[in-house]
């Protein structure tokens, strides 16, 4: 989203958690703390390598996933349990959301023509987009979301 | 977020600054439908020149502004897209539903586009 002469795999501005790295979070289903979640998703994303474009792109995937756990798996409910994983692997950056709400699997969303007028799922297409790596998975009581974005996406697709 | 309006001529600009995600993007809605709906002003101009963050859920209230526009037979325009709110408007390939405009001398300025 803006220009920057940063190099692809180091970190946009002086972080000290740079190299590999895990931090895990554990937020309420309250829309209110979304802003938190993404002050920390984005400096994690920087910190891991990407650029600010990229950054911003990553928190916007995960924000529309928290949304959808939201919305859908937990119903509204905003005093459930949401865990973030947020794994640094040094060529990419993998990220697992886990939940216990109702079961959803974010592909059952349909994703609606793009471009036309609709009142939403434009969310699960934002995350495909942007993530290289999607799957979902019902562990017994849970839900699983394991995105994976690659840090040399650009590089190799000349994107 | 901050969303405010102030009257220019025929039309409605309607600023808003922040973010806009699922927890405040009611608030918006709720601005958009009450001047379409309720005032019917006849042209509601949405600066987003202003928003640092804009998702899907942000998006959704900008497309009933849409729809209801078309049904009211106003005008629903929005100018000064922020990099947040091009990229989400791309990536949801509804940037070319919207009638857009760089700055708000254009958008007041904008003529009917044809049908």
């Amino acid at each position: 989203l803006s220009e920057s002469k940063h190099e692809p795999g180091q970190p946009s501005h002086g972080c000290s958690a740079a190299g590999e790295f895990a931090v895990k979070l554990e937020l309420a289903s309250d829309p209110k703390l979304l802003g938190i979640a993404r002050a920390a998703i984005e400096e994690m994303a920087r910190c891991a390598g990407f650029s600010e474009d990229d950054s911003y792109a990553i928190t916007l995937a995960l924000c529309e996933a928290l949304t959808n756990i939201i919305r859908h798996a937990y119903e509204g409910r905003t005093d459930q349990g949401i865990q973030l994983t947020f794994r640094c692997l040094g060529d990419r950056l993998e990220i697992i959301l886990s939940d216990n709400g109702r079961g959803f699997d974010p592909e059952e969303v349909e994703i609606p023509p793009l471009g036309e007028l609709r009142p939403g799922g434009w969310g699960r297409h934002i995350i495909t987009q942007v993530m290289d790596e999607v799957q979902y998975e019902r562990r017994q009581e849970t839900n699983v979301l394991r995105m994976v974005k690659r840090l040399n996406r650009a590089e190799r697709t000349g994107d | 977020m901050q969303i405010a309006t102030r009257q220019a001529g025929e039309s409605t600009i309607v600023d808003v600054v922040g973010d806009i995600d699922l927890y405040n993007s009611p608030e918006v809605r709720k601005v958009l439908l009450g001047l379409l709906k309720e005032k019917r002003v006849p042209r509601v101009v949405v600066n987003l020149k202003s928003v640092k963050y804009i998702d899907s859920s942000g998006v959704a209230s900008l497309v009933e502004g849409l729809k209801v526009s078309r049904d009211l037979r106003s005008r629903f325009i929005l100018f000064g897209l922020s990099p947040a709110a091009r990229e989400v408007l791309e990536l949801t390939r509804l940037i070319k539903v919207f009638e857009v405009y760089d700055n708000e001398e254009e958008a007041l300025r904008g003529e009917t586009p044809s049908p």
